[in-house]
């Protein structure tokens, strides 16, 4: 009985895995040049997956005086620490909608555990160097990927179904296409983005002396 | 002896610095070499006494910061500057004096504006003895970022400065203002103006006159009630003469950023003082600044 039991199981997950289909989506520019640090998420607006956030808590360092990651995609209800890498302290905010916060001065070990539980873009800053600046995007959907330096992300586990494929980024915002995913789907998705100019802070130094800004 | 006594008294505050370090955040360091070229560096009116003067120029400095809540930090640092004028050797100097300063951020964020008060004095010892001096300066300043690519900065100063040589010594408030516009990631635009009330110091060629010894050739000088000296810092001998007047600042300067902590600049600034005569400067420098 035992026995059986498990080939069903078998069985059932060989049929489930078999029934996933993948996406790739290539992100480039107007140029043709990839795109990094975009996210690509996919959702089936009728009937949305539900999503489950991870046990540990996602990790968006400080390091030369900098975020690392630059775009961190996660799912609604997952924790965030800060922990800060640098030898100088870092003033960690939020004042978007989709999540308002503040860990004042801290090195090391980050003080707070934040929980992102809206979806939405949240923009992180450092109140104490104004150049540093970083990307939270809380997804309501458990299908995403976030493209590397060849501007290609793999969204894999995709039960057939009708989506919408969104890509975002911080030059671009959002573009998108409606897309059907069939069990033995495995396609490459070429989204085109128009790139903002790049006007964050600037770090690079004036005429002044040593200093924070 | 008067000079020896003001660099004693400024490196008093040494102790503060080494306070500052023990409990606060850094050091944050940055370094600069310039090159600046003056059309008048003696500071005269138009005739026998305009000399024209190369200077190299290096800084380097050193700041710790402490918060004293969300939002306010109390910085403190020492600065150094060491100036290496190649056409005369007299106006060579190196300089060095403890900065303290307290900031309030004004809300979070880029474009909270940041307020500044602080004090900082500068020993500095020149080749010409008589130019060697101690200043004490109170310094105010307002930042506020009006988009990512504009930035507005308003300085206010007030600084006293004591000189071996009476004549350089002085005092003067001045008020300025700087704009700066990031084109792109690379360059900065920037155009300023100022204001300055005060102490300047003017130099001009002088003659020996039986009876009356060096006076300066400029009739202009005797407008001035205040301390002459004749120097020797030129390659022929000067009075330098006192005198209390306004001065209007203004220029410009571009600023392209060499990766993420360095920048080169080229400034050019024109300095006009209204007093019995017109006194006026062009300064033009190329540097390069880097923070650690």
């Amino acid at each position: 009985m035992k026995r059986l039991a498990a080939a069903v199981l078998l069985a059932a997950s060989l049929l489930t895995a078999r029934a996933a289909g993948t996406v790739r989506v290539f992100t480039r520019d107007t140029g043709g040049r990839p795109v990094a640090d975009a996210v690509a998420y996919l959702s089936d607006p009728d009937s949305p997956a539900p999503v489950s956030p991870p046990a540990d808590p996602v990790a968006i360092t400080q390091k030369d005086q900098e975020f690392s990651p630059y775009v961190t995609p996660i799912v609604v209800g997952t924790k965030v620490v800060f922990p800060n890498l640098d030898n100088v302290q870092h003033h960690v905010y939020s004042v978007s909608p989709a999540k308002r916060f503040e860990i004042p001065l801290y090195i090391g070990d980050s003080k707070e555990t934040i929980v992102f539980d809206r979806p939405g873009i949240v923009t992180l800053g450092c109140n104490i160097h104004d150049w540093m600046v970083a990307y939270v995007f809380v997804l309501s959907t458990p299908y995403y990927a976030k493209t590397g330096a060849d501007g290609t992300a793999e969204v894999s586990g995709l039960p057939p179904g009708r989506y919408r494929l969104e890509v975002w980024h911080p030059r671009a915002g959002t573009v998108g296409r409606d897309l059907v995913v069939t069990e033995s789907s495995d396609t490459t998705q070429v989204i085109s983005v128009v790139l903002k100019p790049d006007h964050r802070i600037r770090r690079a130094p004036d005429a002044g002396g040593a200093d924070y800004k | 002896m008067r000079f020896t006594r003001s660099i004693l008294r400024a490196l008093a505050a040494l102790p503060l610095i080494a306070a500052a370090r023990a409990f606060a955040d850094g050091p944050y360091s940055s370094a600069s070499a310039s090159a600046a070229w003056q059309d008048n560096v003696t500071n005269a009116t138009p005739g026998d006494g305009v000399l024209s003067a190369f200077t190299l120029e290096s800084c380097a400095d050193l700041t710790w910061l402490r918060d004293l809540d969300f939002s306010t930090f109390l910085t403190a640092g020492v600065a150094s500057t060491a100036d290496l004028c190649t056409t005369f050797s007299g106006l060579d100097s190196i300089s060095a004096g403890p900065r303290l300063e307290i900031r309030h951020k004004i809300g979070l964020g880029p474009y909270a504006p940041l307020v500044s008060v602080g004090l900082e004095a500068d020993a500095a010892a020149f080749s010409d003895s008589g130019r060697s001096n101690v200043d004490i300066a109170a310094v105010a300043r307002f930042s506020q970022r009006l988009d990512e690519a504009l930035q507005l900065v308003v300085d206010a100063r007030v600084c006293a400065t004591e000189a071996n040589h009476e004549v350089y010594s002085g005092s003067y408030a001045s008020l300025g203002a700087t704009l700066n516009w990031d084109i792109d990631e690379i360059w900065r635009l920037s155009v300023k103006g100022a204001w300055r009330n005060g102490d300047i110091v003017a130099e001009y060629a002088a003659e020996k006159v039986p009876l009356y010894g060096w006076v300066p050739i400029d009739t202009g000088a005797y407008a001035y009630t205040g301390p002459r000296q004749l120097v020797r810092t030129f390659s022929e001998p000067f009075i330098a003469y006192r005198a209390k007047a306004p001065t209007l600042s203004w220029g410009a300067g571009v600023s392209p950023a060499i990766g993420r902590h360095t920048s080169l600049i080229l400034e050019y600034t024109r300095c006009r003082t209204n007093a019995y005569d017109t006194y006026v400067n062009d300064l033009v420098s190329v540097g390069v600044v880097h923070h650690f």
